[in-house]
């Protein structure tokens, strides 16, 4: 499938250069009014031009609903969601495709430091975000490893008048979350500055009275931004970022009446600088550097005896040089190539040592309209790897305008996720139950000291079968839309199916003398998710705007649902504890996937007193959190279901002479809760003033 | 009315071949299969938890359906989620008993009643590489969940037992949890099992 699809791009490109003739210019200079994004293309674009499916979440949205992290604002999407995993830890979901898979950019640079897998958006402020920008399907082409269900880019925005300018905010709510700002921003002639800082803090709370301890434990996190921009002519220039962000959460817990207390604290710098290049009207040149670093350390000991139960690092960074070029032929679209290098390292608990990547990249993209009606892009990326294959992602997507109000898109494309540092080297022995689980790179050698310990009584793989290459997680994915746009209408649909193959998980290699189990890491499972989304919007008037969204999802395990065929899954009633053999029909899919997500937004504008009203109801359809039969999927027998549930988010925003606005809002004012999902606490009150000059 | 004579008549025909099958005589006249359901079967161990796993196996006799002491008249042995068989040798865990009759397991997919005969499956015995009922979670007959820390068993999981002495049982564990609530104390075995108490008699 992979090769077919390279053929067909590499075919789809000659061809297009004989094709392409008069130029429709509107979609390479957007104009002012019009929504632009950076992401789908690494150039300016028309949103509503793009032949892909992406989500533009603007900074008056944000404002308007009074979300202050990104991941709330974010969960207020069509189709995406945020769900914590089996691991705990709370992460986003995009066409059924969980965080993993998902890279998140900041300016277009990537962002590190995941747990499980998962990365934790409420890590980012929404304070000084221009726009969020979400790209749907794989955008390996561009952006190489971990592109595979969808990018996030948030964009920052450069300051434009002499004038100084800023903003002040304080916002206090219930369980006495706290939320400052601070912006500042100026342009002194050639040089630019914007400087923003943010504390963000919370008393935590508790869901479940029965338990000892808190839910969601006290935390107090800063961001600091300083940006810094030089245009040392028409032609150059120089942006600078600098990020910082620090939090510490009390990571205190009562276990068997035993009382356990210690720290959680995160550290993350980014640095990123670019210099833009404009050599004439046709070529552009950019030349990027970047550097992050994040830390998490968590100390936990005994509070009576002193004893330390825990101490935990995790220190990653990732140095990457990149430069990238635009060239616009003369009426036959614009050419992209970049070309960069990435350094990766992490030290952690459980690695024997710090461990490199190093990887080498080149990417090349054609933005074409053959015609006035048609636009087409086609590229492909190839990164060489110091510890895995090469990969090669390519992708392919057209655009047809069929009427003045009616456009066709689809796309198609591969994506990659490399095996993760943990995948290759942990070497992690669990204290309380006695198991180990072993990096791919790491599994022999640790293998054989285990036994040389007389630890192993049996080895079940094969040392030629544990030699088997770890190819990286790879899926390709397809997506067929629909946009209409009349008047006061604006729909989109979207059908969309994603195709995952050589998805890395554990494996037993051997048993231990204490009865437990060796776990190392292999390719096998095949996934899919495929669905459809919709999303309609009215402008009713001037003063009335409805929209809503709803996404359909249907995520399966391809190899279960042959075991399922085979009549070989079976499961025990609860009721009679008899056991039954499963059906397909049963078969519920993949754990934290609701068939049915749907929104529902009304904006209000009260102009004659310069207020606004904005409300937001979600819903989510039951899902499951994991297999609780003992039968390694979700069937109806399952008791870890969560069942379908609506939240709702209002805010009241009024404007007070001219620079001061209040803002007034309830989350989740539905008061919806549930043990079982720690991120939902009950309804959240907040009150916020904010002070722009 | 002719039709109804017609169709006793036909039917009768039925019932005489039918009766004709039942005449054959059997070979013996066969003990009935014993199917029971044992509740809280303890399993203490000692260990674990990163040390050597010890104690005693708590062992089970199909041929008197209980729990036995006896050192040589049982069948299979339990501690913790470990499962010994009396047949072949120590696998070199701490305080096992002594294999001294030629007992033999393996583990069959299905529901429980979906196994019908022992025929055409392979046995193992308990060796000094690993026991015959493999350890270990999604390894033999349980899965262990690390988010939970609950042992469930695998459904369609059935143990298919032959006996010391060349007999055939099938066996389902049901619960690794006191009254079968995961919430109370584990290593109490629910389980159901059939026991065909004919020599040479593979069926259930």
């Amino acid at each position: 499938m992979h090769k077919s699809l390279i053929i067909s791009i590499l075919f789809f490109i000659p061809f297009l250069k004989i094709e392409a003739q008069d130029v429709y210019k509107e979609v390479l200079e957007p104009t002012n009014l019009e929504e632009v994004v950076l992401t789908a293309t690494r150039t300016m674009r028309q949103l509503s031009s793009l032949p892909l499916p992406v989500t533009l979440v603007s900074k008056k949205q944000i404002l308007e609903s009074g979300t202050i992290r990104l991941n709330e604002i974010l969960n207020e999407q069509t189709g995406i969601i945020t769900i914590a995993d089996e691991s705990g830890f709370e992460g986003i979901q995009i066409q059924g495709i969980a965080s993993d898979y998902i890279l998140i950019l900041i300016d277009g640079v990537p962002l590190v430091g995941r747990s499980a897998g998962n990365f934790d958006l409420s890590r980012l402020t929404t304070g000084n975000i221009k726009q969020i920008e979400i790209v749907k399907g794989p955008s390996s082409s561009l952006y190489g490893s971990e592109a595979l269900g969808g990018v996030i880019n948030i964009i920052t925005e450069k300051p434009k008048t002499e004038d100084l300018k800023g903003n002040v905010s304080y916002r206090i709510g219930s369980f006495t979350q706290q939320d400052i700002n601070l912006e500042l921003k100026q342009r002194l002639n050639k040089f630019r500055y914007n400087v923003f800082a943010n504390r963000f803090s919370s008393a935590g709370y508790d869901l479940d009275s029965n338990t000892d301890g808190q839910t969601v434990n006290p935390f107090e996190n800063y961001t600091l931004n300083g940006r810094l921009y030089y245009d040392f002519n028409d032609k150059l220039s120089l942006v600078t970022s600098t990020r910082y962000y620090n939090q510490l959460q009390d990571a205190g817990f009562i276990f068997n009446n035993e009382q356990f207390e210690g720290d959680s604290k995160e550290n993350e710098l980014n640095v990123h600088g670019r210099l833009d290049q404009k050599w004439n009207k046709k070529l552009s040149t950019s030349y990027e550097l970047y550097y992050t670093n994040y830390k998490a350390n968590e100390l936990l000991k005994n509070a009576n005896s002193g004893i330390i139960l825990s101490d935990s690092d995790f220190n990653q960074k990732l140095l990457r040089p990149e430069i990238r070029s635009n060239y616009t032929f003369k009426n036959s679209g614009t050419i992209t190539v970049g070309i960069g290098l990435q350094y990766d390292a992490l030290d952690r608990t459980f690695f024997d040592k710090q461990v490199d990547f190093n990887s080498q990249y080149i990417y090349v993209q054609y933005d074409v309209n053959p015609t006035e009606k048609l636009n087409i892009i086609a590229g492909g990326r190839f990164d060489n790897h110091s510890e895995y294959s090469n990969q090669f992602s390519p992708k392919l997507a057209v655009r047809y305008k069929i009427t003045e109000h009616l456009a066709t898109k689809a796309s198609i494309g591969y994506g990659f996720k490399a095996p993760d540092f943990r995948q290759l080297y942990f070497d992690f022995t669990n204290s309380a139950v006695g198991y180990t689980v072993l990096g791919y790179n790491v599994a022999i050698e640790k293998l054989a000291e285990l036994q040389a310990q007389g630890q192993i009584i049996d080895v079940l793989i094969p040392e030629n079968e544990l030699r088997e290459p770890l190819q990286a997680e790879s899926s390709i994915g397809y997506n067929i839309g629909f946009t209409y746009k009349k008047d006061k209408w604006k729909t989109e649909l979207n059908v969309f199916r994603n195709d995952f193959k050589n998805l890395i998980d554990t494996r037993i290699i051997a048993r231990k003398t204490n009865g437990q189990n060796v776990f190392s890491y292999r390719n096998f499972d095949k996934i899919y998710t495929t669905g459809l989304e919709i999303n309609v919007n009215y402008k009713a008037s001037k003063k009335l705007n409805l929209s809503s969204g709803y996404q359909l999802l249907y995520a399966f395990d391809k190899a279960k649902k042959r075991l399922i065929d085979d009549g070989n899954v079976f499961a025990r009633d609860p009721e009679t504890n008899e056991t039954v053999v499963v059906t397909k029909s049963q078969y519920f899919g993949l754990v934290n996937r609701s068939r049915h997500n749907a929104n529902f937004k009304v904006f209000y504008d009260i102009e004659k007193i310069k207020a606004n009203i904005n409300l937001r109801l979600l819903y989510r359809s039951k899902y499951a959190q994991f297999d609780t039969n003992g039968n390694g999927l979700i069937d109806i027998y399952d008791t870890s279901f969560i069942d379908g549930y609506a939240t709702a988010n209002v805010s009241v925003s009024k404007t007070l002479y001219n620079s001061f606005n209040l803002i007034v809002g309830a989350n989740n004012v539905l008061n919806y809760k549930d043990e079982n999902i720690p991120t939902l606490p009950g309804i959240q009150g907040y009150i916020k003033l904010n002070y722009q000059f | 009315m002719k039709k109804g004579i017609f169709l006793l008549t036909v039917l009768s025909i039925v019932f005489t071949s039918c009766n004709n099958d039942d005449d054959t005589p059997p070979a013996s006249n066969p003990d009935p299969l014993q199917s029971e359901q044992i509740i809280n079967f303890y399993a203490p161990q000692t260990g674990g938890q990163g040390q050597p796993v010890g104690g005693a196996f708590t062992k089970f006799d199909f041929t008197t359906g209980t729990q036995t002491t006896s050192d040589t008249d049982w069948d299979i042995a339990f501690r913790g989620t470990t499962i010994a068989i009396n047949g072949g040798e120590a696998t070199g865990t701490l305080d096992e008993p002594i294999r001294n009759g030629e007992a033999a397991a393996t583990i069959v997919s299905g529901t429980f009643a979906s196994v019908t005969s022992a025929d055409g499956l392979t046995f193992a015995q308990d060796g000094d590489t690993a026991f015959a009922i493999p350890t270990g979670s999604d390894n033999g007959w349980y899965n262990y969940n690390f988010m939970t820390n609950i042992v469930s068993p695998i459904p369609g999981k059935v143990l298919v037992v032959k006996t010391r002495n060349g007999k055939y049982a099938k066996i389902e564990i049901l619960s690794y949890y006191q009254n079968q609530d995961t919430a109370q104390d584990g290593r109490y075995y629910t389980f159901n099992y059939a026991y065909n108490p004919n020599a040479g008699d593979s069926s259930f």
